[in-house]
């Protein structure tokens, strides 16, 4: 990684979560006939946030204040791990089973912040996340692993190089992991159609339910870390299907950076315009759409195997494979 | 090492015979380790329950318990390894049965007796199979081939029941909530750990692997891990909690034992390493932190009097270091990084995601994907089951009066459990060095090629920086916090919790176990048989209920249909069998002569 690729890394690691989450409102509010808040209208409430004084809850615990800053710097150190932007640092923990078990650290936490206060919303709200994370997981994991298996490695640095073979089988893995993982993304980040952040009812929400007794600069790392989580879910997917774009046309690294920004941007679109048309789900059929996720993520794992059948088999002895 | 008794000591057939590999050292050392925390935690934690236990009983047998372990790991022969697993069997059964007046513990003891019984004669059976195949009792002449596997089916049976795996679980959450804490740390920790280490043992070590008893092996690990984490998950005792949790994590050992032996047999050396090592590792790790959990749980106990979450709540101010504990311990069976539960749990994941990538056995490649999907989800139901036993317990608002005369744990308890911790998180930062060392172990024992070693080594050491990982998140999480949150302390207000204006909340108004855990027992209400029932009474009984009662009923799938039948018709048929035994000798005496002919007649044939 030379300079201006860490350069480039820090301003859109910086700029991104802001602006994403800002694109995401503006948009709704247009598609709602609404004029809408200004894009950097999240920056504005984070430096609000910052200036209030906190209220936390006679029944919490010290746990309570350092799980954010614990979430946030968890979430910090995975911003730099996961290959969500098109650079790379090959840093040694970028590991498929290690990052999700530190995303699962976060969800600990917040489920554990959540409770401390004794709160009945934020328990409802803690409950769910907790089934609706172990619902997600295999989803996730499977669509990583169906590119670990295609690479032969559960190095995510390796996985997301450009330095491999390239083949028809290839893009069907890469398009199938990445629609897995947005599909799951949207339930892990409590998105519509499984959560819907903007009712004024706490007992349907997940995320804003668990956040409920927090305020001030305490809420405001809370949202910080959800919008970085909310840029690297979406750009590890960007990745995946610009991956998938790059097998079939050869692509210069700036137009292909340029490229992933827009991915992003368009699946804010897609979460935007999901948000405005569909409903949410009823609880007791929310499985079901995690059962898309987990479908695409199965099948981009048979692709991988079946790629690795290919590559590993002659033509001769494939008929006595099958 | 190798020691054998001279003529005298002599079990019947064969002699005292012990000896100690590396393999036998490691579980020695973690035997020793547990017993120490157990040890320093015991005397303190014996006072609450002063009356009811008899302190020379319970420490008589708690030092039977604990030689007869240390004795199964360092035999070298069946006999002597039978002998002494009687001892650690009969002397735990003695401990659980400790509180002689409690009918519970009655009902805990026959059922675990029952599973010992059981358990012992399959090994005894599997045993004399061996010994007419091998002609010999030494473990080290015991091949695994296509003739000894009968009798290795009924060995690892045999195992399977001591370990807890499922479906012969049934007696650990039994068996677990009426002994003393720190026998159940022993038991849990330890005890479950020796079957397994009967199975490396017995099984791993000849080195030539065996398909059928590796896919026995995987599919009844995973079975137990999903069983006992969706049980683990609705308990409201937390001991029954505890000991569920450990069906799940034994159930993951043994799958790990699984994958090696298929990996032994079709010749795929790494594999076969990373999941011996996998299974080592995890084995340690879980008899460390869940021996924690079980220590931190009796102070809970001895403090409370209870172990039932519903009379818990807001423990953590009054028990911060007890409840400091609990909570890495409870992350640590989560497996998250950079504690040891994440190290092993890693390197099962491993061990399932090689076998795929090395394009090796159709079925295979299909059970490893499966068991891939299914461990994240055991891992997620992990992380649900943790955080309530946590945060249940030991935040929000105190659900009972006596909590606010609860005190922390006495200083010994808290040296016992404050080690453990420690341990936990030592193994999690040191954990590629432990990992190369326990390859080591392989190593000596089985020598496989030297290819698979060093790539083997080549591949953990930068994929786990669990220790650079650890200090830049310390760092980064003091930082932020000092710079955002700790300099806003002046202007931190105290208020209530929200209560949208409905005026002051009761202890009551909180989530409880049950209900934390609803959403998740209702998809599998099917194996649980989980109904609620509701009941709001007054009225107005939609607006201004006067009582609202919520009934939730549970029973197992496994107890209600299958082994209640069996046991009645056990009972069923004892009620005629005992009719033989009538008290009158002459009717003795023609048992006696039906027998001696039935003898004769058997010996005339041969």
């Amino acid at each position: 990684m030379n300079f201006t690729e860490i350069l480039c890394f820090i301003v859109l690691f910086l700029v991104l979560p802001i602006l994403i989450s800002g694109f995401i409102r503006n948009l709704k509010a247009r598609l709602q006939n609404r004029i809408g808040s200004p894009l950097l209208q999240p920056l504005y409430n984070l430096y609000k946030l910052l200036q209030k004084s906190e209220t936390i809850s006679q029944d919490a615990s010290p746990l309570f204040r350092i799980v954010p800053a614990l979430n946030f710097s968890i979430m910090l150190i995975l911003a730099v791990l996961v290959p969500w932007l098109p650079f790379h640092f090959s840093l040694p923990g970028s590991e498929i089973f290690l990052v999700l078990y530190l995303f699962a650290a976060m969800r600990f936490f917040s489920i554990i912040a959540a409770l401390d206060t004794g709160s009945p919303f934020s328990a409802f709200g803690a409950s769910r996340e907790a089934t609706l994370s172990a619902l997600t997981e295999p989803a996730i994991i499977l669509s990583l692993v169906a590119l670990g298996i295609a690479y032969r490695t559960s190095d995510l640095n390796e996985i997301f190089s450009f330095s491999q073979s390239h083949g028809l089988m290839q893009v069907s893995i890469w398009l199938l992991s990445g629609a897995g993982l947005f599909l799951a993304s949207l339930v892990e980040l409590s998105r519509m159609p499984i959560d819907d952040p903007t009712t004024h009812l706490e007992l349907t929400m997940v995320h804003e339910a668990m956040v409920i007794e927090n305020s001030g600069p305490n809420l405001a790392l809370i949202e910080l870390a959800y919008n970085l989580r909310l840029v690297v879910y979406y750009g590890l997917s960007a990745q995946c299907f610009m991956h998938a774009l790059a097998v079939l046309f050869t692509i210069d690294h700036a137009t292909y950076v340029l490229l992933s920004i827009l991915a992003i941007f368009i699946l804010a679109f897609l979460t935007a315009a999901i948000e405005s048309f569909a409903v949410k789900l009823a609880w007791r059929n929310n499985p079901e759409f995690i059962a898309y996720a987990l479908t695409m993520s199965l099948l981009a794992s048979l692709a991988a195997i079946f790629q690795s059948a290919f590559a590993s088999l002659s033509l001769g002895n494939l008929g006595a494979f099958l | 090492m190798h020691f054998s008794a001279p003529y005298p000591i002599y079990f019947g057939v064969a002699p005292l015979s012990l000896f100690l590999d590396p393999l036998a050292a490691i579980f020695v050392l973690l035997l020793l380790t547990v017993t120490m925390a157990s040890a320093i935690f015991a005397p303190s934690y014996l006072r609450h329950l002063t009356g009811k236990i008899n302190q020379s009983y319970f420490w008589i047998n708690m030092i039977l318990f604990i030689v007869g372990m240390l004795m199964v790991l360092l035999s070298a022969n069946a006999v002597t390894f039978l002998v002494f697993w009687e001892i650690m069997s009969l002397s735990s059964a003695a401990l659980v049965a400790s509180d002689f007046s409690s009918h519970k513990a009655h009902k805990a003891t026959i059922i675990y007796l029952g599973a010992t019984r059981i358990a012992t004669s399959l090994l005894a059976i599997g045993f004399l199979w061996y010994y007419s195949i091998f002609s010999s009792w030494n473990f080290v002449d015991w091949k695994l081939n296509s003739e000894s596997l009968p009798a290795a089916i009924l060995v690892a049976l045999g195992l399977c029941i001591k370990a807890g795996i499922w479906p012969f679980h049934i007696w650990l959450p039994y068996a677990h909530p009426q002994a003393p804490a720190p026998v159940s740390a022993l038991m849990s920790g330890v005890m479950i750990k020796v079957a397994i280490y009967a199975a490396i043992r017995l099984f791993v070590l000849p080195g030539s692997g065996s398909e059928e008893l590796a896919y026995l092996f995987i599919a009844l690990g995973m079975i137990s891990a999903l069983w006992g984490i969706v049980f683990a998950l609705i308990q409201t005792d937390l001991k029954r909690l505890l000991a569920y949790s450990s069906v799940e994590n034994i159930g993951l050992i043994l799958a790990s034992v699984g994958i090696c032996l298929w990996a032994q047999k079709t010749g795929m050396k790494e594999i076969a390493l990373i999941s011996f090592v996998a299974a080592l590792f995890h084995s340690i790790n879980h008899g460390i932190f869940k021996s924690l959990l079980f220590l931190s749980t009796g102070a809970i106990d001895s403090a409370m009097h209870s172990r039932e979450m519903k009379n818990l709540g807001g423990l953590s101010k009054k028990m911060p270091w007890t409840s400091f504990a609990f909570l890495v311990g409870a992350a640590s069976a989560c497996a998250l990084p950079p504690l040891s539960g994440f190290a092993s749990k890693w390197l099962i994941y491993q061990g399932f995601f090689t076998i795929p990538c090395q394009w090796h056995g159709k079925a295979m490649i299909g059970i490893s994907l499966v068991s891939i999907g299914l461990l994240a989800f055991l891992g997620g139901l992990a992380l649900a089951c943790f955080t309530k036993a946590f945060a249940i317990s030991f935040l929000g608002r105190p659900r009972s009066a006596a909590i606010n005369h609860a005190k922390e744990a006495s200083p010994s308890m808290l040296i016992a459990q404050l080690s453990l911790t420690l341990i936990t998180v030592l193994m999690g930062l040191l954990s590629p060095q432990i990992i190369s060392f326990f390859s080591l172990v392989y190593q000596s024992i089985l020598v496989p090629e030297e290819a698979a070693i060093s790539g083997f080594a080549k591949f953990v050491g930068p994929s786990l920086p669990l220790l650079p990982l650890a200090i830049v998140l310390t760092l980064l999480t003091c930082i932020i916090y000092y710079s955002v949150l700790f300099r806003k302390r002046k202007q931190l207000k105290l208020s209530m919790t929200w209560e949208c204006g409905y005026g002051g909340l009761e202890p009551t108004m909180q989530a409880t176990a049950g209900s934390f855990s609803h959403s998740i027992a209702t998809i599998f209400a099917p194996i649980l048989h989980y109904s609620t029932r509701f009941q709001i009474s007054g009225k107005d009984r939609r607006h201004f209920p006067e009582q609202i009662q919520v009934e939730t009923e549970i029973s197992s799938l496994l107890e209600s249909s299958i082994y209640s039948p069996i046991i009645n018709s056990v009972r069923l048929l004892s009620g005629h069998f005992s009719k033989l035994q009538a008290g009158s000798i002459h009717l003795y005496l023609l048992y006696v002569f039906i027998t001696l002919i039935a003898l004769l007649t058997l010996g005339a044939k041969s």
